[in-house]
């Protein structure tokens, strides 16, 4: 590849481009097979392999037919337990929990703690919620990348699904360090940055590879932010930022080499369907954010939480050449945005960093977190109010 | 009504979640078992004080009874205080019809798939008893002695928090079995007037009481998804204008400061795909002579209806009353966020016509939650605080 090409991803030059945050619902047939999976029970393989590729295949097109731009595989057949990591890195095991300990780090939580008899309720109520394992995941060794095969695999997958499809650009979400440690919890290196540079280490061929293949790379990191209410008591924001900071580093290093016009980064305060009461600020984290050698920073914007956080793109401001990717539909609510709605977000982050350096995109993946009917339903509301927003900012 | 003068008030839409040990007697009503009739009376009466003084600690102005005393939905618990009406069960093959037993309508037809899943969940929506309300007689109100007693329970509440203003949300003409069928009037017209008159007495009672009366009318927008198509919108205003008509019948001679009127979209968390905007009805609705609207604003689908303002005028010395917090989703608004949704309003119609509200009630019947109680909290906790930087930033200074 040369030098010269790519100096820039793809942005909003003529109008508001649109993307998501990755994971989407594959179609119905696919599953049931999928949560056998990821659940570490018995399947056929060859049936499983069949569906995945087909599901993409799906899932492609139809993010195509809705209208968005910037397309991903919908992470169909990406889990993050030890039956998927397990085929990745040796170093790894799974076992049973003792006593006080969680499955992930997420499960204890100062919202958790104020809010336990909503969390009880949530559970008994939302029956996609899965039932917490009686496991944890853990590193006991040396954590060693056992090669790019799976992974190859999956690029080649989703470039097969990609071909006669209109789509700007195709991306490729892997997790960041700081957030795989969120679900492996450390029992052999010496401090948490040993542990977190080798698992920038094992990310950094999977990155690297994702970008060799001719994806947009997005990094997943909801782990910058969600990890704040998972210290008990709370630390300072001082302390967070320090535990933050090695975490962004470490993500850096795996980045290495790497060109920023490749990148982009995610970030979201978790996915779950809870108050967010105790979500970090943005304000807190966003110099952390803006560090990673990224040229997009993708993140929530369209829930109640955090959609008033446009505002501080008024004081914060956006680095030369990067491009924001604002949620502005949520899986945190049934009821599609308008796209009026969707429209007036986009324009007012349009307003603040200039409309060539928005892309409308999502609070976070929709895979999982709302009904696929609904889902899909948003993505069209997403690209449909990007259309209104673009007719406002260039206008004809 | 009362305005925010030198601050943004706050108020909700009514239905608060009720407790456990009330929602257990409910229950028992809908199971038809038996239940200790003073004890029920008690536990309403101490239920309904508690529930004052906690929407008085929260911090809300203009507070109401949770709806503890309805029996059945906000719209159906009417039917203990009308004669006129009996209950059919649904002959086989025959679909429900709106306020009677489970909806259907567009947003319905066009995500069925969602709604079989989704409805599975939904605790307290009662769809045990498949049928219909059927109006065989002529229809007048019978209902003294129990809006007699949430006026007094609501009252003793005010007093015993040490706070005077109070609302008892009551349903609206329009909104009392809106689809008939095998009638006793000869039109709908006649029939929706008669309801009117016979409301009028439970509307005059709350006024009569010192209350603000809050009609609700959330079948008003939601017909208009059940109608069109094939019906079109000129169709679908022509009945509303009816029913409006009807309701205004109805407040005849109360004073409109003592009385609002709340419209939603149905307050199920499902797309609402189907909803009409709010630009296609605004001027029905300021037709409705009252003194405060209350307006779905803080979700999704409606959360860029504040715009409407910039072009319609509110009805000279009325408020609105926005929802700035929303049942349709567990996150908890941001209090900046609650303070931007009031004060956008607030540049457009005035800050002194504006008090912070909700979407809808967080429980449209004795047994069912939008959200749960620890989350309706919450929220009402950051309407209260979002009101009072939004005072900050429209009046300058810290309310106190």
């Amino acid at each position: 590849m040369g030098q010269k090409v790519n100096l820039t991803m793809k942005r909003s030059t003529a109008r508001i481009l649109t993307t998501h945050a990755g994971v989407l619902a594959g179609p119905p047939e696919f599953a049931d097979i999928d949560l056998q999976v990821r659940t570490g029970k018995p399947y056929d393989m060859q049936t499983y392999e069949a569906l995945r590729r087909s599901s993409i295949v799906k899932t492609v097109r139809r993010q195509a037919e809705v209208g968005i731009d910037i397309v991903s595989d919908g992470e169909l057949g990406k889990s993050r337990g030890y039956p998927y990591y397990s085929q990745r890195i040796t170093g790894i095991e799974q076992r049973a929990l003792k006593p006080g300990e969680v499955p992930v780090t997420v499960r204890r939580s100062r919202e958790r703690e104020a809010f336990g008899e909503f969390y009880e309720y949530l559970q008994k109520i939302d029956t996609r919620l899965a039932v917490p394992p009686g496991t944890r995941l853990i590193c006991n060794g040396p954590l060693v990348h056992k090669g790019l095969g799976k992974l190859q695999d999956e690029l080649d997958t989703f470039r097969a699904a990609l071909a006669g499809v209109k789509a700007e650009e195709a991306f490729f979400p892997v997790i960041a360090p700081g957030w795989l440690d969120h679900f492996m919890f450390n029992e052999h290196y010496p401090s948490d940055e040993a542990f977190i540079f080798a698992i920038a280490e094992i990310l950094r061929p999977e990155y690297k590879g994702v970008v060799d293949a001719g994806f947009l790379l997005q990094v997943d990191d909801p782990g910058l932010p969600d990890a704040w209410p998972t210290f008990i008591p709370a630390p300072s924001i001082e302390e967070y930022r320090r535990y933050a900071a090695i975490r962004i580093e470490a993500l850096n290093y795996a980045l290495e080499g790497i060109p920023e016009a490749k990148v982009r980064y995610h970030v979201c305060w978790g996915s779950h369907h809870g108050p967010h009461t105790e979500d970090i600020p943005l304000k807190h984290i966003v110099d952390l954010m803006l560090k990673v050698r990224a040229q997009a920073y993708s993140l929530e914007a369209a829930n109640a939480r955090h959609e008033h956080e446009w505002k501080l793109w008024r004081e914060v401001k956006l680095p030369e050449g990067k491009i924001l990717i604002p949620g502005v539909v949520s899986h945190a609510t049934n009821v599609i945005e308008h796209p009026e709605v969707v429209a007036d977000r986009i324009v007012r982050y349009a307003g603040v960093v200039g409309r060539e350096n928005v892309i409308a995109g999502s609070d976070c993946g929709m895979g999982g977190r709302v009904h696929p009917q609904i889902g899909w339903a948003k993505l069209r509301a997403l690209s449909e109010g990007a259309a209104i927003a673009s007719r406002e900012l260039w206008p004809s | 009504m009362a305005h925010s003068v030198d601050r943004i008030l706050t108020t909700h839409v009514g239905s608060l979640v009720r407790p456990p040990e009330l929602a257990e007697f409910y229950r028992r009503m809908q199971d038809g078992e038996t239940y200790d009739e003073s004890a029920y009376a008690e536990c309403l009466r101490a239920s309904v004080a508690q529930v004052v003084r906690k929407q008085a600690q929260t911090g809300i102005d203009i507070v109401s009874d949770g709806e503890y005393g309805k029996t059945q939905t906000w719209s159906r618990y009417v039917m203990d205080r009308l004669n006129g009406f009996e209950f059919r069960l649904l002959r086989p093959g025959e679909k429900p019809s709106a306020g009677a037993a489970s909806l259907t309508g567009r947003d319905r037809e066009t995500f069925p798939e969602f709604y079989a899943e989704w409805d599975k969940t939904q605790q307290g929506v009662s769809l045990r008893a498949p049928g219909r309300w059927v109006c065989t007689a002529p229809i007048s109100y019978k209902g003294q002695a129990l809006v007699g007693r949430d006026i007094d329970n609501l009252k003793q509440g005010l007093r015993k928090a040490n706070i005077d203003s109070g609302f008892l949300p009551v349903v609206a003409p329009g909104s009392v079995v809106p689809e008939r069928k095998e009638e006793h009037y000869a039109d709908d017209e006649a029939y929706t007037f008669a309801v009117a008159e016979a409301l009028r007495s439970e509307y005059r009672a709350i006024v009569d009481a010192g209350l603000t009366l809050q009609v609700d009318d959330a079948h008003l927008p939601f017909a208009f998804e059940r109608m069109v198509p094939p019906g079109t919108l000129a169709d679908y205003r022509k009945w509303a204008e009816m029913r409006l008509t009807a309701l205004n019948h109805a407040l005849e001679g109360i004073p409109e400061e003592r009385t609002r009127y709340h419209i939603c979209w149905g307050s199920w968390s499902g797309p609402h795909s189907a909803d009409v905007p709010l630009r296609n009805i605004v001027d029905l609705v300021m037709q409705v002579r009252v003194g405060g609207y209350l307006i779905e604003g803080a979700n999704a689908r409606h959360e860029h209806e504040w715009r409407v303002w910039e072009k319609v005028k509110l009805p000279e010395g009325s408020v609105l009353i926005p929802g700035v917090v929303s049942h349709h989703t567990n996150v908890v608004e941001h209090p900046e966020l609650v303070a931007e949704r009031l004060v956008r309003l607030a540049r457009l119609v005035g800050r002194e016509n504006v008090i912070g509200g909700t979407d809808c009630g967080f429980a449209q019947g004795p047994l069912v939650r939008r959200v749960h109680p620890t989350v309706m909290w919450a929220k009402l906790d950051a309407l209260v605080e979002g009101a009072r930087i939004a005072t900050q930033e429209l009046w300058g200074r810290k309310s106190t």
